[in-house]
This record gives structure tokens, C-alpha cells and sequence, in this order.
């Protein structure tokens, strides 16, 4: 290595952190915590600025009385907008769908998840084919995912219209938006494709992660195919199933461009979740009062959901204390 | 090596399942690619049209020439649709380029040193990365008014920024973790200093890990659609997401246009995902647990 002795004043002017590492005892090192900080300063300063503010001017916003309509009102009402929102229909019927929709999705995620993780773990002809062509569904931004949808969903030159008619499944061509059940699975369905991937994904590494033995050892017990997966496979996966449901729940409350191009929130408000009622009391309404209490329900949620998130990951020693 | 009988009827149990796997993947996809080569009343035919029976590239060559040959209702949104990939592309570069700096700084010293709040520090990162973008995005819509950052790209990369950075850190820490120490003390030994070790010795051991988290910044960056709806209004900060989903909601917006836009949104992140495949499944996996 050709590296020359040069003068470069960083990090500090006598020796560089690491250096002192090597002489202090490696595990103890609180002289190095201002260098430590001093390297996460930038990110910090950025998610100080760009996240922790925006979230805490929500909740400030959330108990004021502030419309757009009328900007010049900006008045403390405590937790008058939260009243609101739990008198109001409106959040119910949202609260409803999202569980609908978020079940769905995470069901079909993961049951879908799990049987392509358990076929591309086999060898097989085209398997490897198979795995690439999972990052097609990942990779596609979810407006163009919504769009592609909408079009294969749709009640005039529709491809699955197309598809069902002529394998005589279904008489006439039918509109898959247009009745709020169909909707919200056509939805649903659409959302699914993307996410699958990241799922299989995940399962597919912990499924690999499994020493072969432990196979060997139930083979020679005399252990069918069911129970190999009852008492080895499933108790190896636990862990990660728990960690893609976790992700995916959140994934799924948070679906928003989907939504946006594929139905709006109808008909109706049969596939409106408490997001898109976030977007459309925001946005649409302009009552950013009662919007950013309803952002704060989301948070709530989806915090909850990332403190068990981070449980699994203690449990599994990934956080070291 | 022969197979036996019921080891061969396996092998094709388990093709004809993969080849089922393989369709539901690509059938959706390859309906909007068709699409995007057929003449507007091919696609208006039913039955549908599976392959098209006339061909063309005309959906694609009217965004390099918007008000050419074909003068169409959706000639305003084509000429939007380059124009909307640069603005794209720039707000996805720079996004990713800014998490690569700072994930490095702070994802090194969370791999390396043991410090008081450290575990305060890996939480609050964590933590961040959860939050829904539907929460952020009033407070940030004021604070880029009030700075006058409206329908500018930079209100966007930095606002990607914050939903990015958290997963780089955390894969980046992963990485460096990775790398053995002994790799940094020999180059400090030889007399390099602090910064000349990072540059020479701990990225390009740890490239895997920055090409990584470079691709899903990038990614999440070209893809987000709320934050760009919300914070842009004209050409000088649409990205290309909009500029699609404009197509969408237009009703009067010819569908094979709507197609190959959708088309070309997709190309960049399926490029990546492609080149890098073995890179993203690492990393996704890295990401969420930890290995």
C-alpha cells in the first residue's frame, strides 16, 4: 500500500480515534462519544429538522382549529379535533377498511409469501429464472402498479374482463371498481403483487439459514413431509414470519399511491382507510386541524405496530443494549 | 446419475409450480408492455388483443417529438414525459448521494464505537423510518412554503432524505460491521490517518453495502409519488410519477400513451434491480433483520 504519511488535520490534531481505541480497552470507550456524535451530527441534524419537527408541529397543529378555507384562524381548541374525529362517521367507516384492507393484504401477503419462498428454496429448472423475475413486481413504482391495474381492472376492454369471458368464467364484462366489495379485493389484490416479493424475499433467507441436518436427523426419525415443516421449518421461520407481518401491516396502513390511482376511496367510501381519510380531510377538505389529528392517529398505529417490530429484533440480539 | 420415477414426477410438480409462479409475476407487466406497442384502437378491441397484431413505437417516439406526427389529446402530457424523467432523476441521484455521505459518517460509528446513547441513536433511526409519510407531510408543505422551496427539487431530495436515510444507516452499519477490524488498524499502523483509512480501505471493502444503499435510496426517491404531488406544481419539479399519474386521472389521455409512460417510469429501477440483483436481495434481507 502506497499510502504517504500526509498532514490531513482530521480528525483531531494529535492521534485519530481509532488509533486511541487500540490502546484504550476495546469494549469502554466514552472518550470516543464526542467523535461518535460528532459523525452522526449531519443525519441527526437532518432528522431532527425534516422528521422530529414536522411530526411535533402536527400534533401542535392537530389542536388548533385551522383551515385553509380560513387561514387567518389558527385557534387552541386542545383536543377538540380528536373529539371530532372519534364522533365522526367518517373515521369509523376509515378505521373498518383499514383493518379490512390491512388483513387482507397481510394474509395474502404472507400465505402467498411463504408458498414461492418454500418453491424457489428447491432446485428446479427455471428456478433461478424465477427469482429474478420477482424483482419486476418489487420494483415497479406504485403508481405505475396502480395504473397498470386499473387498466387490466377495467369494466369496457379489460384484460381480466377479457380473460374470464373467454375462458367462460363470466358472461358479460363487468366493472371491478364500480361495486364497493369488488373494490376493495381489487385493491387489495393490486397491492399484494408488489409487496410479495419483499415477503418472499425475506422467508427465502431464513428458510436457507436452516442447517440441513436438522433435516437429516427428522428424516431418520421417520418424519413426514407435514411434520419436517410443523417441527423444523416453521419454528426457524417463526421469527422472520413475525417480521414481514410486522412490516407489511405497516406497509399496507401507510398505502397511499395505489389508492390514489386505482379507486380514490371509492365507491362510496368502501376502500377509504385512514390515510387516504388523512389525504382527503387535509387536502381536499382543507381542515388541516382535523387532518393532522387523523395523521396523528396514523402515527400512533403504525408506532405501536414498530415498538413490537423492534421487541422481535431485541429477542433476537440484533440491538445490542 | 438417473432419477427415479418419483423423483423426475417431482422436478416437474415443482416446474410446472414455478411456471405458474413466473406468470403470475409477469403476466401483469407484460399486458402494460403490449399495450404500450398497440395502435389506440387496437387496445379499444374486444375481445382484447393479446400480442399486437400491428406494431408500433409510436407511443414512444411522440415524447421525443410531442407536437410531431401525431397530433393527439395527450400531447401536453407527452411533451411533460422527459422532462419529468430528469427531474426524476435528479432528485434520485441527489437523494441518493446525500445518504451515502451521511450514512457513512453516522452508520461507521455505530458499527465501531461503543458509546453512551448509541442504543438511544440505533432506536431513534429505527424509529424514524416508520413513520407514515401521510404525517409529515402538512408540517413540511409549511416549512417549504415559508422557505419559498415549493415546486423545487431540493424541498424533495431532502424530505426523501429523512425517509431514506434511516434504512441506509442501519444497512450501512451492517456492512462496516462486516468488515474486519484488523483491516483498519493494519492501515493505521502504516501510518494512514483517520480519513485516508475510511476513503481507501473501509468503502471499498464495504462497495457492496454503498451500491446497496445507494440503489434503495435512489429507488425510494424515483418512486415516492405523495411528497411529489404535494410539494411540486409545474414542470420545474413534476417528476415522473406525477407527470403518470396526471396520465391516470385524464380521462381524455390516449391509454397507449398512458402505457408507455407507465413503461418508461419503470425501466430505471428494473435496470438496477436487474445489474444488482444479488446486491438487493442481500441488502433487503440485511435490512430488515440483520445478517
Amino acid at each position: 500500500m502506497q499510502l504517504a504519511h500526509s498532514k490531513t488535520p482530521l480528525p483531531s490534531r494529535d492521534e485519530s480515534p481509532a488509533l486511541q481505541a487500540r490502546r484504550a480497552p476495546s469494549r469502554v470507550g466514552y472518550e470516543r462519544s464526542g467523535f461518535a456524535f460528532l459523525l452522526n451530527a449531519p443525519a441527526l441534524i437532518a432528522l431532527v429538522l425534516l422528521a422530529a419537527y414536522p411530526i411535533l408541529s402536527s400534533g401542535w397543529i392537530s389542536l388548533h382549529k385551522y383551515s385553509l378555507k380560513r387561514p387567518r384562524i389558527f385557534a387552541f381548541v386542545g383536543l377538540g379535533n380528536f373529539r371530532e374525529l372519534l364522533a365522526s362517521d367518517e373515521f369509523w367507516s376509515a378505521l373498518w377498511v383499514t383493518l379490512k384492507f390491512t388483513g387482507l393484504v397481510v394474509a395474502l401477503v404472507i400465505s402467498l409469501g411463504l408458498l414461492i419462498a418454500l418453491l424457489l428454496n428447491r432446485r428446479f429448472p427455471g428456478s433461478a429464472l424465477v427469482r429474478t423475475l420477482l424483482l419486476i413486481p418489487w420494483a415497479i413504482p406504485p403508481v405505475v402498479n396502480g395504473l397498470m391495474w386499473q387498466w387490466i381492472y377495467d369494466s369496457k376492454v379489460g384484460a381480466l374482463n377479457g380473460l374470464l369471458v373467454s375462458l367462460g368464467l363470466l358472461r358479460d364484462y363487468r366493472g371491478w371498481l364500480s361495486d364497493s366489495t369488488s373494490a376493495l379485493l381489487a385493491l387489495v389484490w393490486a397491492d399484494v403483487w408488489n409487496l410479495v416479493p419483499l415477503a418472499v424475499i425475506l422467508i427465502l433467507a431464513a428458510l436457507q439459514r436452516i442447517p440441513g441436518e436438522l433435516y437429516d436427523a427428522a428424516r431418520v426419525d421417520g418424519a413426514g413431509a407435514f411434520q419436517m415443516f410443523r417441527y423444523v421449518t416453521f419454528p426457524w421461520l417463526a421469527q422472520a414470519l413475525l417480521i414481514v407481518l410486522i412490516l407489511q401491516t405497516m406497509a399496507a396502513i401507510r398505502a397511499f399511491d395505489v389508492i390514489y390511482v386505482l379507486t380514490a376511496g371509492g365507491p362510496g367510501s368502501s376502500t377509504t382507510t385512514l390515510t387516504w381519510q388523512t389525504f382527503l380531510t387535509t387536502f381536499e377538505s382543507l381542515n388541516f386541524g382535523l387532518g393532522n389529528a387523523y395523521a396523528w392517529t396514523v402515527s400512533v398505529i403504525t408506532l405501536s405496530l414498530a415498538v413490537l417490530y423492534f421487541r422481535v429484533l431485541y429477542r433476537r440480539g440484533e440491538i445490542e443494549a | 446419475m438417473t432419477l427415479t420415477g418419483s423423483h423426475r414426477a417431482k422436478t416437474i410438480g415443482l416446474t410446472l409450480a414455478g411456471m405458474l409462479v413466473a406468470l403470475y409475476l409477469l403476466a401483469p407487466f407484460s399486458w402494460l408492455v403490449l399495450t404500450s406497442f398497440m395502435h389506440e384502437r387496437d387496445v379499444l378491441s374486444v375481445p382484447p388483443q393479446w400480442i399486437p397484431q400491428d406494431a408500433t413505437l409510436e407511443n414512444y417516439s411522440i415524447f421525443f417529438d410531442p407536437t410531431g406526427t401525431r397530433a393527439i389529446v395527450g400531447a401536453r402530457a407527452a411533451a411533460q414525459m422527459l422532462p419529468g424523467m430528469l427531474n426524476s432523476l435528479i432528485a434520485a441521484l441527489g437523494t441518493a448521494l446525500l445518504n451515502l455521505v451521511l450514512g457513512t459518517l453516522a452508520g461507521y460509528s455505530l458499527a465501531r464505537f461503543d458509546f453512551r446513547g448509541r442504543t438511544t441513536l440505533l432506536l431513534l433511526y429505527l424509529g424514524s423510518r416508520m413513520l407514515p409519510g401521510i404525517a409529515l407531510i402538512v408540517p413540511l408543505y409549511l416549512m417549504m412554503k415559508t422557505y419559498g422551496l415549493l415546486d423545487n427539487l431540493v424541498a424533495l431530495i431532502v424530505t426523501y432524505l429523512t425517509f431514506t436515510l434511516p434504512f441506509t444507516i442501519w444497512l450501512l452499519r451492517n456492512y462496516f460491521q462486516a468488515v474486519p477490524r484488523s483491516l483498519e488498524e493494519a492501515a493505521l499502523i502504516d501510518g494512514c490517518n483517520w480519513l485516508q483509512m475510511v476513503t481507501k480501505i473501509l468503502l471499498p471493502a464495504a462497495a457492496p453495502g454503498l451500491v446497496a444503499a445507494g440503489m434503495f435510496a435512489f429507488m425510494t426517491a424515483w418512486n415516492d409519488y405523495l411528497f411529489a404531488v404535494i410539494l411540486t406544481s409545474t414542470m420545474a419539479a413534476k417528476t415522473l410519477p406525477v407527470v403518470v399519474a396526471g396520465f391516470a386521472t385524464d380521462v381524455t389521455t390516449e391509454r397507449t400513451l398512458m402505457a408507455s409512460g407507465g413503461v418508461m417510469a419503470v425501466i430505471p429501477p428494473l435496470v438496477l434491480a436487474f445489474i444488482f440483483q444479488r446486491l438487493i436481495v442481500q441488502g433487503l434481507t440485511s435490512g430488515a433483520t440483520k445478517d
